[in-house]
């Protein structure tokens, strides 16, 4: 049925006279591929605020710590979802938060999916990440999706936290899938992540937090 | 989606009354275009970015059998599943069936045209299944069971007490409040509980990329990356033209998108799946069903004409460009597509029978063509379906014209092409108007001609035609040096 739909279709389509093709102007190279490492990461910052994201520069990872457990203090987080990606898991956050009165969970901890997926919308107050890339022309967190890095844990809790190293910012687009898809296997899912969730359909009234987080808070890692 | 375009001027009568439309009317558009002006001047060239993006479009809509099998052979190395649907019954029909199969008893949805071209939330409740929108304003839409009011707003015009009693009424909200957050909060919960225990999830599509067979969604709520991560089955509905050739070629698309339909550089989250979830993955669909839809676009690519039409990306600029639909809002359109890309789509898709009034809904004044980022001449081809319409072309389903009108013409005509009789005719025709003259206006003549004159005067009509002072003046002017050839 659905073969003999397709044939027709295509049929139809290659029926039409095709017309040439329009040619392509020619655009100016993205600005963004000429700042350097600095002014590339102060854009970053400025874009993603913009969108109501929230960026801590940290100097190194000791810093980095103390800030993130500041954070959760604030936040008043009493267990968040890690991934398990390379960026965030180095980190040995389910210690450290044991220090600090937090629980620290990975989907791993959970027999089967469906308690995870409980776990993941019900049990936690924030989700915390790593980043594949964050892309200055937009301030945009690029996340990559595999058995490290699962879907729900930026999206279902209220806050996410997300750890960036300060040498994955680049400049646009381009530059992060072309790195993404030279890799063997396509992942399943991208997000582009550029702010907290929003709207404004109820009279034209913003606000955030609509489905996913109302909070996005970026740990920029500037020394590694 | 019951299509109610034969009542387009009665709908837009309701909405220029309404005072809450007006005032919405007079924001919204206003402030969309400007934000979208404002992002555009983000681009190094913006003139160069929106020429590439029409150039990107033109080609995706000569390539199309070409750019579909490419993508379809893509996405099924990716693992995805791509059903080819005829029309939208097919569309429906596999779409129930795969609920069945998979037990659901409700689904989710992303805010999608597509879904609302296809009546997929009626084909779902006829066989029993609930279908959930969950953009906050397809859901109070939904509730209402209103159309959307604009593609970017669905239900934005609704007032705060209004959505409150149906809140109430549907269990949504515990305490009556008109707080937009409050309620906006209220919604979370309900469908944060319908996202949780999901089986299945239903999305448009944004882009499909040929070269990695990826399909694309933006949005700034995170409803579509619930609807793509919780369930283990995904449904992305695509129409066929959504298809662009490279990954390069989407990336300009979603900027050109992002800064047309809300003014952001990006929306907050833009979601790229390539297949299902891979082995070893905590959450993410197991099953991914891609469906390209047809109902009618083959046929329409068959016309240059509207094969342009093809181009549209639905980010909604025209819309707020647009000065009747900034007047009627997107009521009276009477299909998914409202504004001047449903008027283009609209015709093309269900024929000129209940679309009359939808093509004449236009004052040629280029703006929509101006703002398009995917390069449609909507003015040009809302002429040509007025022109397919009074030939009663019998593809488009064409009116024609009433014997009266045709008589008319050919009177016209006749008349315009004899001068003597023209002459005469001029002459008996000043002498009635002039007759209807008051303080120098002529107001009203006949009752056939009230439409004409509900909002315009004519002067009063000269005696002499400029042909006769010519004449005269002839007489009086010095005669010329005939200058020899």
């Amino acid at each position: 049925m659905s073969d003999d739909a397709r044939n027709a279709i295509l049929q139809r389509l290659e029926a039409a006279v095709p017309r040439p093709l329009p040619s392509r102007p020619a655009l100016p190279p993205a600005p963004e591929k000429a700042l350097d490492r600095d002014r590339l990461q102060a854009l970053f910052i400025d874009r993603l605020t913009e969108q109501a994201g929230v960026v801590y520069p940290v100097a190194d990872p000791v810093a980095l710590l103390e800030t993130l457990a500041r954070i959760l203090a604030e936040e008043q987080v009493a267990r968040a979802m890690v991934a398990s990606d390379e960026v965030v898991a180095p980190l040995g956050l389910a210690d450290r938060g044991r220090r600090h009165g937090v629980e620290m969970v990975t989907p791993a901890d959970y027999p089967d999916r469906d308690r995870y997926v409980r776990a993941v919308f019900d049990d936690v107050q924030a989700g915390i990440t790593g980043v594949d890339f964050a892309v200055a022309e937009s301030g945009t967190l690029v996340l990559v999706h595999d058995a490290r890095q699962a879907r729900l844990i930026s999206l279902a809790p209220l806050v996410h936290i997300a750890v960036l190293p300060a040498e994955r910012i680049v400049p646009d687009y381009e530059t992060a899938m072309a790195a993404i898809y030279a890799g063997e296997c396509r992942p399943g899912q991208i997000t582009f992540i550029t702010g907290p969730s929003m709207t404004a359909d109820i009279q034209g009234t913003p606000f955030k937090g609509m489905h996913g987080p109302q909070k996005l808070i970026v740990l920029l890692l500037t020394q590694t | 989606m019951e299509l109610t375009t034969a009542r387009f001027k009665e709908t837009a009568q309701v909405e220029l009354d309404n005072a809450r439309t007006q005032k919405f009317l007079r924001l919204l558009p206003i402030r969309l275009s400007a934000r979208r002006d404002a992002a555009y001047r983000s681009f190094a060239d913006p003139e160069a970015a929106h020429a590439y993006g029409h150039a990107i479009r033109g080609e995706a809509i000569e390539r199309l059998p070409e750019l579909l099998k490419t993508f379809e052979a893509n996405a099924e190395a990716n693992g995805a599943l791509v059903f080819w649907a005829a029309d939208s019954d097919a569309a429906n029909a596999y779409i129930v069936d795969l609920a069945r199969r998979k037990g659901a008893r409700y689904v989710t949805k992303g805010k999608s045209m597509i879904t609302e071209e296809l009546g997929l939330n009626d084909a779902l409740a006829a066989a029993g299944i609930t279908a959930w929108e969950t953009d906050l304003g397809e859901f109070i839409a939904q509730l209402l069971e209103k159309p959307p009011f604009h593609i970017v707003g669905p239900a934005i015009n609704i007032p705060v007490e209004q959505i409150r009693d149906i809140f109430m009424a549907r269990g949504v909200l515990d305490t009556p409040t008109i707080d937009p957050v409050t309620l906006g909060r209220a919604a979370r919960r309900f469908l944060r509980d319908k996202f949780r225990d999901l089986r299945m999830g239903v999305t448009g599509v944004n882009i499909a990329v040929a070269d990695t067979g990826t399909v694309i969604n933006v949005e700034n709520e995170g409803n579509i990356r619930f609807n793509k991560s919780s369930p283990r089955t995904l449904v992305c509905v695509m129409s066929l033209e959504k298809v662009v050739p490279t990954m390069a070629d989407a990336l300009h698309m979603l900027r050109v998108l992002c800064r047309s339909a809300t003014g952001q550089a990006a929306g907050a989250y833009i979601t790229f799946d390539s297949g299902p979830r891979r082995e070893g993955e905590s959450d993410g669909p197991e099953e991914l069903h891609i469906i390209v839809l047809d109902n009618g676009r083959s046929a329409m690519a068959a016309d240059p004409h509207t094969r342009e039409v093809l181009r549209c990306i639905r980010c909604g600029a025209c819309l707020n460009a647009c000065p009747v639909y900034g007047k009627v809002g997107g009521y009276p359109y009477g299909w998914a597509y409202s504004g001047p890309m449903g008027q283009v789509l609209t015709p093309a898709l269900r024929g000129l029978a209940d679309t009359g009034d939808l093509i004449r809904a236009c004052t040629l004044c280029h703006r929509c063509k101006v703002i398009c980022p995917a390069g449609i001449d909507h003015p040009a081809t809302l002429l040509y379906y007025r022109h397919k319409d009074v030939q009663a072309d019998p593809q488009m389903g064409g009116r024609g014209r009433s014997a009266m009108e045709r008589l008319a013409y050919w009177g016209h005509a006749f008349v315009g092409s004899h001068p003597r009789l023209w002459r005469l005719f001029a002459r008996i025709v000043r002498r009635v108007a002039n007759r209807h003259a008051h303080d120098g206006t002529i107001s009203r003549i006949t009752r056939r001609t009230e439409g004409w004159f509900s909002s315009r005067d004519l002067p009063l009509l000269p005696q002499d035609t400029f042909h006769d002072r010519w004449r005269q003046g002839a007489a009086a002017r010095k005669p010329r040096k005939e200058v020899s050839s």
